[in-house]
Protein backbone atom coordinates (compact mmCIF):
# COMPACT_ATOMS: atom_id res chain seq x y z
CA UNK A 1 0.00 0.00 0.00
CA UNK A 2 2.81 2.36 1.07
CA UNK A 3 4.84 1.57 -2.04
CA UNK A 4 1.79 2.24 -4.22
CA UNK A 5 1.20 5.63 -2.63
CA UNK A 6 4.91 6.43 -3.00
CA UNK A 7 4.81 5.53 -6.71
CA UNK A 8 1.70 7.66 -7.33
CA UNK A 9 3.27 10.55 -5.40
CA UNK A 10 6.49 10.25 -7.43
CA UNK A 11 4.54 10.27 -10.71
CA UNK A 12 2.52 13.31 -9.59
CA UNK A 13 5.68 15.15 -8.54
CA UNK A 14 7.40 14.32 -11.83
CA UNK A 15 4.35 15.54 -13.75
CA UNK A 16 4.15 18.76 -11.77
CA UNK A 17 7.88 19.44 -12.06
CA UNK A 18 7.63 19.41 -15.86
CA UNK A 19 4.33 21.27 -16.10
CA UNK A 20 5.75 24.51 -17.60
CA UNK A 21 7.07 22.62 -20.64
CA UNK A 22 4.97 23.21 -23.77
CA UNK A 23 4.30 19.70 -25.11
CA UNK A 24 3.40 18.98 -28.76
CA UNK A 25 -0.29 18.24 -29.40
CA UNK A 26 -1.00 14.49 -29.06
CA UNK A 27 -1.54 13.80 -32.77
CA UNK A 28 1.70 15.58 -33.75
CA UNK A 29 3.52 13.57 -31.10
CA UNK A 30 1.91 10.32 -32.30
CA UNK A 31 2.93 11.06 -35.92
CA UNK A 32 6.51 11.85 -34.94
CA UNK A 33 6.71 8.72 -32.78
CA UNK A 34 5.42 6.51 -35.61
CA UNK A 35 7.90 8.12 -38.03
CA UNK A 36 10.79 7.74 -35.60
CA UNK A 37 9.87 4.11 -34.88
CA UNK A 38 9.69 3.45 -38.64
CA UNK A 39 13.14 4.98 -39.14
CA UNK A 40 14.56 2.81 -36.33
CA UNK A 41 13.11 -0.33 -37.90
CA UNK A 42 14.32 0.73 -41.38
CA UNK A 43 17.84 1.11 -40.01
CA UNK A 44 17.56 -2.41 -38.50
CA UNK A 45 16.45 -3.85 -41.88
CA UNK A 46 12.87 -4.58 -40.69
CA UNK A 47 11.43 -2.97 -43.84
CA UNK A 48 7.88 -4.44 -43.74
CA UNK A 49 7.08 -3.06 -40.27
CA UNK A 50 8.92 0.19 -41.10
CA UNK A 51 6.62 0.65 -44.13
CA UNK A 52 3.52 0.16 -41.95
CA UNK A 53 4.77 2.71 -39.42
CA UNK A 54 5.55 5.31 -42.13
CA UNK A 55 2.11 4.74 -43.66
CA UNK A 56 0.53 5.29 -40.23
CA UNK A 57 2.60 8.47 -39.71
CA UNK A 58 1.58 9.77 -43.16
CA UNK A 59 -2.12 9.16 -42.38
CA UNK A 60 -1.86 10.98 -39.03
CA UNK A 61 -0.04 13.89 -40.71
CA UNK A 62 -2.78 14.01 -43.39
CA UNK A 63 -5.46 14.11 -40.68
CA UNK A 64 -3.90 17.27 -39.20
CA UNK A 65 -3.17 18.86 -42.59
CA UNK A 66 0.62 18.66 -42.11
CA UNK A 67 1.69 18.65 -45.78
CA UNK A 68 5.49 18.49 -45.15
CA UNK A 69 4.92 15.57 -42.75
CA UNK A 70 2.83 13.72 -45.34
CA UNK A 71 5.46 14.27 -48.06
CA UNK A 72 8.31 13.19 -45.79
CA UNK A 73 6.57 10.01 -44.63
CA UNK A 74 5.44 9.06 -48.15
CA UNK A 75 9.07 9.35 -49.29
CA UNK A 76 10.15 7.14 -46.35
CA UNK A 77 7.36 4.68 -47.22
CA UNK A 78 8.49 4.55 -50.86
CA UNK A 79 12.05 3.84 -49.80
CA UNK A 80 10.87 1.05 -47.47
CA UNK A 81 8.86 -0.47 -50.37
CA UNK A 82 11.92 -0.23 -52.64
CA UNK A 83 14.05 -1.95 -50.02
CA UNK A 84 11.55 -4.85 -50.06
CA UNK A 85 11.95 -5.08 -53.85
CA UNK A 86 8.44 -3.67 -54.47
CA UNK A 87 9.39 -0.99 -56.98
CA UNK A 88 5.86 -0.76 -58.48
CA UNK A 89 4.35 -0.08 -55.03
CA UNK A 90 7.08 2.52 -54.39
CA UNK A 91 6.23 4.28 -57.67
CA UNK A 92 2.53 4.38 -56.71
CA UNK A 93 3.38 6.01 -53.36
CA UNK A 94 5.78 8.46 -55.03
CA UNK A 95 3.16 9.41 -57.62
CA UNK A 96 0.89 10.47 -54.74
CA UNK A 97 3.77 12.34 -53.04
CA UNK A 98 4.74 14.09 -56.31
CA UNK A 99 1.15 15.32 -56.75
CA UNK A 100 1.26 17.20 -53.42
CA UNK A 101 2.49 20.81 -53.24
CA UNK A 102 4.34 22.68 -55.98
CA UNK A 103 6.05 20.01 -58.02
CA UNK A 104 8.14 17.05 -56.83
CA UNK A 105 11.30 17.69 -54.80
CA UNK A 106 14.72 16.36 -55.97
CA UNK A 107 14.50 13.67 -53.25
CA UNK A 108 11.20 12.36 -54.68
CA UNK A 109 12.50 12.52 -58.27
CA UNK A 110 15.64 10.59 -57.32
CA UNK A 111 13.62 7.87 -55.58
CA UNK A 112 11.33 7.67 -58.65
CA UNK A 113 14.43 7.24 -60.85
CA UNK A 114 15.75 4.55 -58.48
CA UNK A 115 12.45 2.62 -58.72
CA UNK A 116 12.40 3.01 -62.52
CA UNK A 117 15.96 1.66 -62.74
CA UNK A 118 14.92 -1.30 -60.56
CA UNK A 119 12.09 -2.00 -63.05
CA UNK A 120 14.41 -1.66 -66.07
CA UNK A 121 12.65 1.48 -67.34
CA UNK A 122 15.95 3.14 -68.24
CA UNK A 123 14.58 5.89 -70.51
CA UNK A 124 12.00 7.02 -67.94
CA UNK A 125 14.73 6.94 -65.27
CA UNK A 126 16.93 9.22 -67.37
CA UNK A 127 14.04 11.69 -67.72
CA UNK A 128 13.44 11.68 -63.96
CA UNK A 129 17.17 12.23 -63.38
CA UNK A 130 17.22 15.15 -65.82
CA UNK A 131 14.31 16.75 -63.91
CA UNK A 132 16.08 16.11 -60.58
CA UNK A 133 19.32 17.57 -61.94
CA UNK A 134 17.49 20.77 -62.95
CA UNK A 135 16.11 21.19 -59.43
CA UNK A 136 19.36 20.25 -57.62
CA UNK A 137 22.00 23.00 -57.48
CA UNK A 138 25.72 22.65 -56.73
CA UNK A 139 25.13 22.68 -52.95
CA UNK A 140 22.24 20.21 -53.12
CA UNK A 141 22.58 17.50 -50.40
CA UNK A 142 21.29 14.85 -52.83
CA UNK A 143 24.07 15.60 -55.37
CA UNK A 144 26.13 12.43 -54.65
CA UNK A 145 22.98 10.27 -54.95
CA UNK A 146 22.05 12.05 -58.21
CA UNK A 147 25.53 11.40 -59.64
CA UNK A 148 25.38 7.72 -58.64
CA UNK A 149 21.95 7.22 -60.20
CA UNK A 150 23.15 8.98 -63.37
CA UNK A 151 26.10 6.57 -63.38
CA UNK A 152 23.73 3.60 -62.98
CA UNK A 153 21.54 4.86 -65.83
CA UNK A 154 24.60 5.36 -68.07
CA UNK A 155 25.85 1.87 -67.20
CA UNK A 156 22.45 0.39 -68.03
CA UNK A 157 22.62 2.19 -71.42
CA UNK A 158 26.14 0.72 -71.96
CA UNK A 159 27.85 4.12 -71.81
CA UNK A 160 30.73 3.03 -69.59
CA UNK A 161 32.93 6.19 -69.84
CA UNK A 162 29.99 8.40 -68.84
CA UNK A 163 29.11 6.05 -65.96
CA UNK A 164 32.73 6.12 -64.79
CA UNK A 165 32.83 9.95 -64.86
CA UNK A 166 29.60 10.25 -62.84
CA UNK A 167 30.69 7.62 -60.27
CA UNK A 168 34.12 9.19 -59.79
CA UNK A 169 32.49 12.61 -59.30
CA UNK A 170 30.14 11.07 -56.71
CA UNK A 171 33.09 9.44 -54.93
CA UNK A 172 34.83 12.81 -54.74
CA UNK A 173 31.69 14.42 -53.26
CA UNK A 174 31.36 11.58 -50.73
CA UNK A 175 35.01 11.83 -49.62
CA UNK A 176 34.40 13.77 -46.42
CA UNK A 177 30.81 12.63 -45.78
CA UNK A 178 29.62 9.91 -43.42
CA UNK A 179 27.86 7.93 -46.17
CA UNK A 180 29.54 4.52 -46.19
CA UNK A 181 26.76 2.77 -48.16
CA UNK A 182 26.89 5.36 -50.94
CA UNK A 183 30.71 5.21 -51.01
CA UNK A 184 30.46 1.43 -51.44
CA UNK A 185 27.93 1.93 -54.26
CA UNK A 186 30.30 4.40 -55.96
CA UNK A 187 33.20 1.91 -55.84
CA UNK A 188 30.97 -0.89 -57.19
CA UNK A 189 29.82 1.24 -60.13
CA UNK A 190 33.42 2.33 -60.83
CA UNK A 191 34.46 -1.33 -60.89
CA UNK A 192 31.59 -2.28 -63.22
CA UNK A 193 32.28 0.69 -65.52
CA UNK A 194 36.00 -0.10 -65.70
CA UNK A 195 35.20 -3.75 -66.43
CA UNK A 196 32.79 -2.67 -69.19
CA UNK A 197 35.57 -0.47 -70.63
CA UNK A 198 38.01 -3.41 -70.55
CA UNK A 199 40.18 -2.01 -67.71
CA UNK A 200 40.28 -5.17 -65.56
CA UNK A 201 43.44 -4.04 -63.72
CA UNK A 202 41.63 -0.93 -62.48
CA UNK A 203 38.33 -2.70 -61.87
CA UNK A 204 39.65 -5.27 -59.37
CA UNK A 205 40.84 -2.84 -56.63
CA UNK A 206 37.59 -0.84 -57.00
CA UNK A 207 35.47 -3.98 -56.50
CA UNK A 208 37.69 -4.89 -53.53
CA UNK A 209 37.03 -1.46 -52.00
CA UNK A 210 33.26 -1.92 -52.45
CA UNK A 211 33.45 -5.38 -50.87
CA UNK A 212 35.45 -4.02 -47.93
CA UNK A 213 32.78 -1.38 -47.20
CA UNK A 214 29.83 -3.75 -47.67
CA UNK A 215 31.45 -6.26 -45.30
CA UNK A 216 31.84 -3.52 -42.69
CA UNK A 217 28.15 -2.61 -43.12
CA UNK A 218 27.20 -6.35 -43.06
CA UNK A 219 24.99 -6.24 -46.20
CA UNK A 220 24.73 -9.85 -47.50
CA UNK A 221 23.08 -9.03 -50.86
CA UNK A 222 25.72 -6.46 -51.75
CA UNK A 223 28.58 -8.70 -50.52
CA UNK A 224 27.33 -11.55 -52.72
CA UNK A 225 27.02 -9.25 -55.76
CA UNK A 226 30.52 -7.82 -55.08
CA UNK A 227 31.94 -11.36 -55.18
CA UNK A 228 30.08 -12.02 -58.46
CA UNK A 229 31.62 -8.85 -59.89
CA UNK A 230 35.11 -9.84 -58.69
CA UNK A 231 34.59 -13.24 -60.33
CA UNK A 232 33.60 -11.54 -63.61
CA UNK A 233 36.69 -9.29 -63.48
CA UNK A 234 39.09 -12.17 -62.77
CA UNK A 235 37.50 -14.24 -65.52
CA UNK A 236 37.81 -11.43 -68.05
CA UNK A 237 41.39 -10.54 -66.98
CA UNK A 238 43.01 -13.60 -68.56
CA UNK A 239 40.59 -15.92 -70.38
CA UNK A 240 43.31 -18.43 -71.30
CA UNK A 241 44.99 -18.59 -67.87
CA UNK A 242 43.84 -21.64 -65.88
CA UNK A 243 45.06 -20.11 -62.58
CA UNK A 244 43.00 -16.94 -63.17
CA UNK A 245 39.95 -19.05 -64.04
CA UNK A 246 40.37 -20.93 -60.74
CA UNK A 247 40.50 -17.66 -58.79
CA UNK A 248 37.33 -16.51 -60.61
CA UNK A 249 35.64 -19.77 -59.62
CA UNK A 250 36.72 -19.17 -56.00
CA UNK A 251 35.04 -15.74 -56.10
CA UNK A 252 31.81 -17.21 -57.52
CA UNK A 253 31.90 -19.87 -54.79
CA UNK A 254 32.14 -17.15 -52.14
CA UNK A 255 29.14 -15.41 -53.75
CA UNK A 256 27.22 -18.72 -53.69
CA UNK A 257 28.08 -19.36 -50.02
CA UNK A 258 26.95 -15.88 -48.97
CA UNK A 259 23.75 -16.08 -51.07
CA UNK A 260 22.86 -19.53 -49.66
CA UNK A 261 23.49 -18.43 -46.08
CA UNK A 262 21.35 -15.30 -46.55
CA UNK A 263 18.59 -17.09 -48.48
CA UNK A 264 19.13 -15.06 -51.69
CA UNK A 265 17.82 -17.55 -54.26
CA UNK A 266 18.26 -15.38 -57.39
CA UNK A 267 21.91 -14.57 -56.63
CA UNK A 268 22.58 -18.22 -55.71
CA UNK A 269 21.25 -19.28 -59.14
CA UNK A 270 23.43 -16.68 -60.91
CA UNK A 271 26.51 -17.78 -58.94
CA UNK A 272 25.84 -21.48 -59.70
CA UNK A 273 25.51 -20.71 -63.42
CA UNK A 274 28.71 -18.61 -63.36
CA UNK A 275 30.54 -21.42 -61.55
CA UNK A 276 29.41 -23.93 -64.17
CA UNK A 277 30.59 -21.61 -66.97
CA UNK A 278 33.95 -21.04 -65.25
CA UNK A 279 34.44 -24.77 -64.74
CA UNK A 280 34.13 -25.23 -68.51
CA UNK A 281 36.43 -22.28 -69.21
CA UNK A 282 39.05 -23.55 -66.74
CA UNK A 283 39.03 -26.98 -68.37
CA UNK A 284 39.44 -25.36 -71.80
CA UNK A 285 42.34 -23.24 -70.50
CA UNK A 286 44.10 -26.40 -69.27
CA UNK B 1 120.88 33.64 -21.92
CA UNK B 2 120.79 29.94 -20.79
CA UNK B 3 117.94 30.91 -18.36
CA UNK B 4 115.89 32.46 -21.24
CA UNK B 5 116.51 29.44 -23.46
CA UNK B 6 115.28 27.10 -20.71
CA UNK B 7 112.03 29.18 -20.27
CA UNK B 8 111.36 29.10 -24.08
CA UNK B 9 111.59 25.28 -24.00
CA UNK B 10 109.01 25.00 -21.16
CA UNK B 11 106.64 27.41 -22.89
CA UNK B 12 106.83 25.45 -26.16
CA UNK B 13 106.08 22.18 -24.33
CA UNK B 14 103.09 23.83 -22.60
CA UNK B 15 101.74 25.12 -25.97
CA UNK B 16 102.08 21.65 -27.55
CA UNK B 17 100.25 20.07 -24.61
CA UNK B 18 97.45 22.66 -24.79
CA UNK B 19 97.07 22.16 -28.58
CA UNK B 20 96.84 18.38 -28.22
CA UNK B 21 94.20 18.72 -25.48
CA UNK B 22 92.11 21.16 -27.61
CA UNK B 23 92.30 18.90 -30.69
CA UNK B 24 91.29 15.86 -28.60
CA UNK B 25 88.35 17.79 -27.00
CA UNK B 26 87.15 18.96 -30.45
CA UNK B 27 87.27 15.38 -31.77
CA UNK B 28 85.27 14.02 -28.78
CA UNK B 29 82.67 16.80 -29.23
CA UNK B 30 82.31 15.96 -32.95
CA UNK B 31 81.86 12.23 -32.18
CA UNK B 32 79.21 13.03 -29.56
CA UNK B 33 77.34 15.33 -31.99
CA UNK B 34 77.44 12.67 -34.70
CA UNK B 35 76.07 10.06 -32.24
CA UNK B 36 73.20 12.37 -31.19
CA UNK B 37 72.28 13.15 -34.82
CA UNK B 38 72.29 9.45 -35.79
CA UNK B 39 70.25 8.57 -32.69
CA UNK B 40 67.65 11.26 -33.52
CA UNK B 41 67.28 9.75 -36.99
CA UNK B 42 68.16 12.89 -38.90
CA UNK B 43 69.95 10.87 -41.59
CA UNK B 44 67.13 8.32 -41.77
CA UNK B 45 65.00 8.38 -44.92
CA UNK B 46 61.33 8.96 -44.20
CA UNK B 47 58.14 9.29 -46.24
CA UNK B 48 55.28 11.60 -45.44
CA UNK B 49 51.58 10.60 -45.40
CA UNK B 50 48.59 12.49 -44.13
CA UNK B 51 44.95 12.00 -43.17
CA UNK B 52 42.00 14.21 -42.27
CA UNK B 53 40.04 13.82 -39.03
CA UNK B 54 36.98 15.57 -37.59
CA UNK B 55 38.76 16.30 -34.33
CA UNK B 56 42.29 16.31 -32.95
CA UNK B 57 41.18 14.54 -29.80
CA UNK B 58 43.79 11.91 -28.76
CA UNK B 59 46.14 12.96 -31.61
CA UNK B 60 49.32 14.89 -30.82
CA UNK B 61 52.57 15.82 -32.48
CA UNK B 62 55.23 13.17 -31.88
CA UNK B 63 52.63 10.45 -31.24
CA UNK B 64 53.78 6.99 -32.34
CA UNK B 65 52.52 5.52 -35.64
CA UNK B 66 52.52 1.72 -35.80
CA UNK B 67 52.09 -1.04 -38.33
CA UNK B 68 51.10 -4.43 -36.86
CA UNK B 69 52.12 -3.11 -33.43
CA UNK B 70 55.64 -2.00 -34.50
CA UNK B 71 56.57 1.67 -34.27
CA UNK B 72 57.38 2.85 -37.80
CA UNK B 73 57.09 6.62 -37.48
CA UNK B 74 55.50 9.53 -35.69
CA UNK B 75 53.01 12.34 -36.13
CA UNK B 76 54.89 15.29 -37.64
CA UNK B 77 52.21 17.95 -37.65
CA UNK B 78 48.59 18.49 -36.53
CA UNK B 79 46.97 21.41 -38.31
CA UNK B 80 43.47 22.96 -38.16
CA UNK B 81 42.17 23.52 -41.71
CA UNK B 82 40.00 26.47 -42.83
CA UNK B 83 36.92 24.22 -43.03
CA UNK B 84 37.28 23.23 -39.35
CA UNK B 85 38.72 19.78 -40.05
CA UNK B 86 42.07 18.59 -38.76
CA UNK B 87 44.92 17.62 -41.09
CA UNK B 88 47.51 15.29 -39.60
CA UNK B 89 50.90 14.64 -41.27
CA UNK B 90 52.97 11.57 -40.40
CA UNK B 91 56.60 10.67 -41.11
CA UNK B 92 57.07 6.94 -41.77
CA UNK B 93 60.38 5.10 -42.20
CA UNK B 94 60.98 4.65 -45.91
CA UNK B 95 61.82 0.97 -45.23
CA UNK B 96 58.27 0.40 -44.00
CA UNK B 97 56.58 1.97 -47.07
CA UNK B 98 56.06 -1.49 -48.54
CA UNK B 99 53.28 -2.14 -46.00
CA UNK B 100 51.28 1.00 -46.83
CA UNK B 101 48.92 0.02 -49.66
CA UNK B 102 46.94 2.62 -51.63
CA UNK B 103 43.74 1.59 -49.81
CA UNK B 104 45.33 1.47 -46.35
CA UNK B 105 43.59 3.32 -43.55
CA UNK B 106 44.76 4.88 -40.30
CA UNK B 107 42.95 3.78 -37.13
CA UNK B 108 43.15 5.57 -33.79
CA UNK B 109 43.15 2.73 -31.27
CA UNK B 110 43.43 2.50 -27.53
CA UNK B 111 45.47 -0.09 -25.70
CA UNK B 112 42.60 -1.89 -24.01
CA UNK B 113 39.53 0.29 -23.42
CA UNK B 114 41.19 3.01 -21.39
CA UNK B 115 44.85 2.80 -22.47
CA UNK B 116 46.91 5.42 -24.28
CA UNK B 117 45.87 6.14 -27.89
CA UNK B 118 48.07 5.06 -30.81
CA UNK B 119 47.77 5.43 -34.56
CA UNK B 120 47.85 2.16 -36.47
CA UNK B 121 48.17 1.92 -40.26
CA UNK B 122 46.01 -0.99 -41.43
CA UNK B 123 46.92 -2.15 -44.96
CA UNK B 124 43.96 -2.62 -47.36
CA UNK B 125 43.00 -5.84 -49.17
CA UNK B 126 44.64 -4.86 -52.46
CA UNK B 127 48.36 -5.50 -51.90
CA UNK B 128 49.29 -4.91 -55.53
CA UNK B 129 49.44 -1.10 -55.37
CA UNK B 130 51.31 0.89 -52.73
CA UNK B 131 50.35 4.37 -51.56
CA UNK B 132 52.38 7.16 -53.15
CA UNK B 133 54.48 9.47 -50.97
CA UNK B 134 52.41 12.39 -49.58
CA UNK B 135 49.25 10.28 -50.11
CA UNK B 136 46.15 11.04 -48.05
CA UNK B 137 44.92 7.93 -46.22
CA UNK B 138 41.45 7.16 -44.83
CA UNK B 139 41.04 7.66 -41.08
CA UNK B 140 38.75 6.04 -38.52
CA UNK B 141 38.47 5.93 -34.75
CA UNK B 142 38.06 2.68 -32.86
CA UNK B 143 35.11 2.74 -30.49
CA UNK B 144 36.15 3.94 -27.04
CA UNK B 145 34.40 3.96 -23.69
CA UNK B 146 32.37 7.07 -24.65
CA UNK B 147 31.02 5.43 -27.81
CA UNK B 148 30.17 2.28 -25.83
CA UNK B 149 28.45 4.37 -23.17
CA UNK B 150 26.46 6.26 -25.86
CA UNK B 151 25.46 2.97 -27.51
CA UNK B 152 24.27 1.56 -24.16
CA UNK B 153 22.43 4.83 -23.49
CA UNK B 154 20.71 4.72 -26.91
CA UNK B 155 19.55 1.16 -26.20
CA UNK B 156 18.34 1.89 -22.68
CA UNK B 157 16.48 5.18 -23.14
CA UNK B 158 13.56 3.69 -25.19
CA UNK B 159 13.32 0.78 -22.71
CA UNK B 160 13.14 3.19 -19.76
CA UNK B 161 10.44 5.20 -21.55
CA UNK B 162 8.37 2.05 -22.11
CA UNK B 163 8.90 1.00 -18.47
CA UNK B 164 7.60 4.43 -17.39
CA UNK B 165 4.50 3.96 -19.53
CA UNK B 166 3.95 0.38 -18.30
CA UNK B 167 4.37 1.25 -14.61
CA UNK B 168 1.75 3.96 -15.11
CA UNK B 169 -0.69 1.34 -16.39
CA UNK B 170 0.30 -1.14 -13.67
CA UNK B 171 -0.37 1.41 -10.94
CA UNK B 172 -3.93 1.99 -12.23
CA UNK B 173 -6.23 1.05 -9.28
CA UNK B 174 -9.04 -0.08 -11.65
CA UNK B 175 -7.11 -2.24 -14.11
CA UNK B 176 -3.53 -2.45 -12.82
CA UNK B 177 -1.72 -4.61 -10.28
CA UNK B 178 -3.87 -3.61 -7.23
CA UNK B 179 -7.07 -4.74 -8.97
CA UNK B 180 -5.40 -7.96 -10.12
CA UNK B 181 -4.19 -8.67 -6.56
CA UNK B 182 -7.73 -8.17 -5.22
CA UNK B 183 -9.06 -10.63 -7.80
CA UNK B 184 -6.33 -13.16 -6.91
CA UNK B 185 -7.27 -12.81 -3.24
CA UNK B 186 -10.93 -13.54 -4.05
CA UNK B 187 -9.90 -16.51 -6.19
CA UNK B 188 -7.68 -17.97 -3.42
CA UNK B 189 -10.55 -17.77 -0.93
CA UNK B 190 -12.84 -19.56 -3.35
CA UNK B 191 -10.12 -22.19 -3.86
CA UNK B 192 -9.86 -22.69 -0.08
CA UNK B 193 -13.58 -23.41 0.12
CA UNK B 194 -13.31 -25.77 -2.84
CA UNK B 195 -10.45 -27.70 -1.14
CA UNK B 196 -12.47 -28.05 2.06
CA UNK B 197 -15.38 -29.50 0.05
CA UNK B 198 -12.93 -31.79 -1.74
CA UNK B 199 -11.56 -33.14 1.56
CA UNK B 200 -15.06 -33.98 2.76
CA UNK B 201 -15.84 -35.74 -0.50
CA UNK B 202 -12.53 -37.69 -0.38
CA UNK B 203 -13.51 -39.11 3.07
CA UNK B 204 -16.75 -40.34 1.57
CA UNK B 205 -14.84 -41.81 -1.38
CA UNK B 206 -12.55 -43.85 0.98
CA UNK B 207 -15.50 -45.87 2.16
CA UNK B 208 -16.82 -46.27 -1.33
CA UNK B 209 -13.40 -47.39 -2.67
CA UNK B 210 -13.58 -50.74 -0.81
CA UNK B 211 -16.87 -51.48 -2.49
CA UNK B 212 -15.48 -50.40 -5.85
CA UNK B 213 -12.47 -52.77 -5.55
CA UNK B 214 -14.81 -55.68 -5.07
CA UNK B 215 -16.71 -54.62 -8.13
CA UNK B 216 -13.47 -54.09 -10.07
CA UNK B 217 -12.62 -57.80 -9.71
CA UNK B 218 -15.88 -58.69 -11.32
CA UNK B 219 -15.38 -56.06 -13.99
CA UNK B 220 -11.91 -57.42 -14.90
CA UNK B 221 -13.61 -60.68 -15.79
CA UNK B 222 -15.94 -58.74 -18.05
CA UNK B 223 -12.93 -56.89 -19.51
CA UNK B 224 -11.38 -60.16 -20.64
CA UNK B 225 -14.55 -60.91 -22.58
CA UNK B 226 -14.63 -57.35 -23.97
CA UNK B 227 -11.03 -57.61 -25.24
CA UNK B 228 -11.92 -60.72 -27.15
CA UNK B 229 -14.76 -58.96 -28.90
CA UNK B 230 -12.51 -55.89 -29.45
CA UNK B 231 -9.99 -58.09 -31.30
CA UNK B 232 -12.75 -59.08 -33.65
CA UNK B 233 -13.88 -55.49 -34.25
CA UNK B 234 -10.40 -53.88 -34.49
CA UNK B 235 -9.93 -54.11 -38.32
CA UNK B 236 -13.21 -52.28 -38.82
CA UNK B 237 -12.14 -49.60 -36.35
CA UNK B 238 -8.84 -49.11 -38.17
CA UNK B 239 -10.74 -48.53 -41.39
CA UNK B 240 -12.82 -45.87 -39.67
CA UNK B 241 -9.65 -44.25 -38.26
CA UNK B 242 -8.28 -44.01 -41.81
CA UNK B 243 -11.50 -42.26 -42.85
CA UNK B 244 -11.16 -39.88 -39.91
CA UNK B 245 -7.58 -39.05 -40.93
CA UNK B 246 -8.84 -38.21 -44.41
CA UNK B 247 -11.34 -35.83 -42.81
CA UNK B 248 -8.53 -34.23 -40.76
CA UNK B 249 -6.58 -33.70 -43.97
CA UNK B 250 -9.57 -31.93 -45.52
CA UNK B 251 -9.95 -29.79 -42.40
CA UNK B 252 -6.26 -28.82 -42.54
CA UNK B 253 -6.69 -27.77 -46.19
CA UNK B 254 -9.65 -25.62 -45.21
CA UNK B 255 -7.67 -24.18 -42.30
CA UNK B 256 -5.07 -22.96 -44.80
CA UNK B 257 -7.75 -20.65 -46.14
CA UNK B 258 -9.31 -19.68 -42.82
CA UNK B 259 -6.16 -19.18 -40.68
CA UNK B 260 -4.74 -16.10 -42.52
CA UNK B 261 -7.84 -13.99 -41.64
CA UNK B 262 -7.34 -15.09 -38.03
CA UNK B 263 -3.73 -13.90 -38.24
CA UNK B 264 -5.03 -10.60 -39.58
CA UNK B 265 -7.22 -10.41 -36.49
CA UNK B 266 -4.05 -10.96 -34.44
CA UNK B 267 -2.48 -8.03 -36.27
CA UNK B 268 -5.53 -5.93 -35.37
CA UNK B 269 -5.08 -6.94 -31.73
CA UNK B 270 -1.41 -5.88 -31.92
CA UNK B 271 -2.51 -2.57 -33.36
CA UNK B 272 -5.00 -2.18 -30.46
CA UNK B 273 -2.25 -2.90 -27.94
CA UNK B 274 -0.07 -0.27 -29.61
CA UNK B 275 -2.95 2.19 -29.36
CA UNK B 276 -3.36 1.39 -25.65
CA UNK B 277 0.37 1.96 -25.03
CA UNK B 278 0.22 5.19 -27.08
CA UNK B 279 -2.81 6.26 -25.03
CA UNK B 280 -0.97 5.55 -21.80
CA UNK B 281 1.97 7.57 -23.09
CA UNK B 282 -0.34 10.49 -23.86
CA UNK B 283 -2.01 10.40 -20.41
CA UNK B 284 -0.96 13.01 -17.83
CA UNK B 285 1.55 12.93 -16.13
CA UNK B 286 3.35 10.33 -18.27
CA UNK B 287 3.07 12.50 -21.40
CA UNK B 288 5.13 15.23 -19.77
CA UNK B 289 7.93 12.72 -19.11
CA UNK B 290 8.23 11.60 -22.74
CA UNK B 291 9.52 14.04 -25.35
CA UNK B 292 8.39 13.80 -28.99
CA UNK B 293 11.17 12.69 -31.35
CA UNK B 294 12.41 14.91 -34.18
CA UNK B 295 11.42 14.18 -37.82
CA UNK B 296 13.44 11.18 -39.01
CA UNK B 297 15.94 11.02 -41.86
CA UNK B 298 16.93 7.78 -43.58
CA UNK B 299 20.49 7.01 -44.68
CA UNK B 300 20.93 7.51 -48.43
CA UNK B 301 21.44 4.35 -50.52
CA UNK B 302 21.00 4.77 -54.27
CA UNK B 303 21.65 1.07 -54.96
CA UNK B 304 19.77 -0.84 -52.25
CA UNK B 305 20.40 -4.31 -53.69
CA UNK B 306 23.86 -3.76 -55.23
CA UNK B 307 22.41 -4.30 -58.71
CA UNK B 308 24.71 -1.77 -60.39
CA UNK B 309 27.72 -4.08 -60.15
CA UNK B 310 26.33 -6.90 -62.25
CA UNK B 311 23.53 -6.82 -64.80
CA UNK B 312 19.95 -7.03 -63.50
Amino acid sequence: MGARLLLIAALLLAGCSSAPKTADPPRVKAALEAESDGARRYARGDYAVAARRFDEAARICASIDDAPGVGRNRLHLARAELAQGRAEAALAVLAAAAGDGEGPSPGILLTIAQAQLALGRDVAAQQSLAAASAGCGSACPQLPGLRLLQARAALAAQRAPEALAHAEAALKLLQDMDEAAETGNAWRIIAAARLAAGDTAGALPAAGAALDIDRRLALPEKIARDWLLIGDIRRRAAPGDALRQDSAAAAYRRALDVANAAGLAAIATTATQALADTGGAAEAAR
Amino acid sequence: MPLLTEHDGDAAALRRGSRRFLVFAALVTLVLLAAIVVRQGLFRQTTSYSFVADSAQDIAKGQAVRIAGFRVGAVAEVRLKDDGQVEVSMEIDADQMRFVTHDARVELRKEGLVGSPTLEIVPGPDKTRLAAAQARLQFSRADGLTALANQVRDEFVPILKDIKAITGVLADPQQGVPATLARIRESSEALKILLANGNRQADAIGAGAVRVLGKAEVDLGHLGQTLESANKRLPGMLDRTQQMLDHVEKIAAEAELSVPPALRDGSAVTSDVREIVSGAKQAWPIRSLIEAPAPATLKADSDLHGEAGRGR
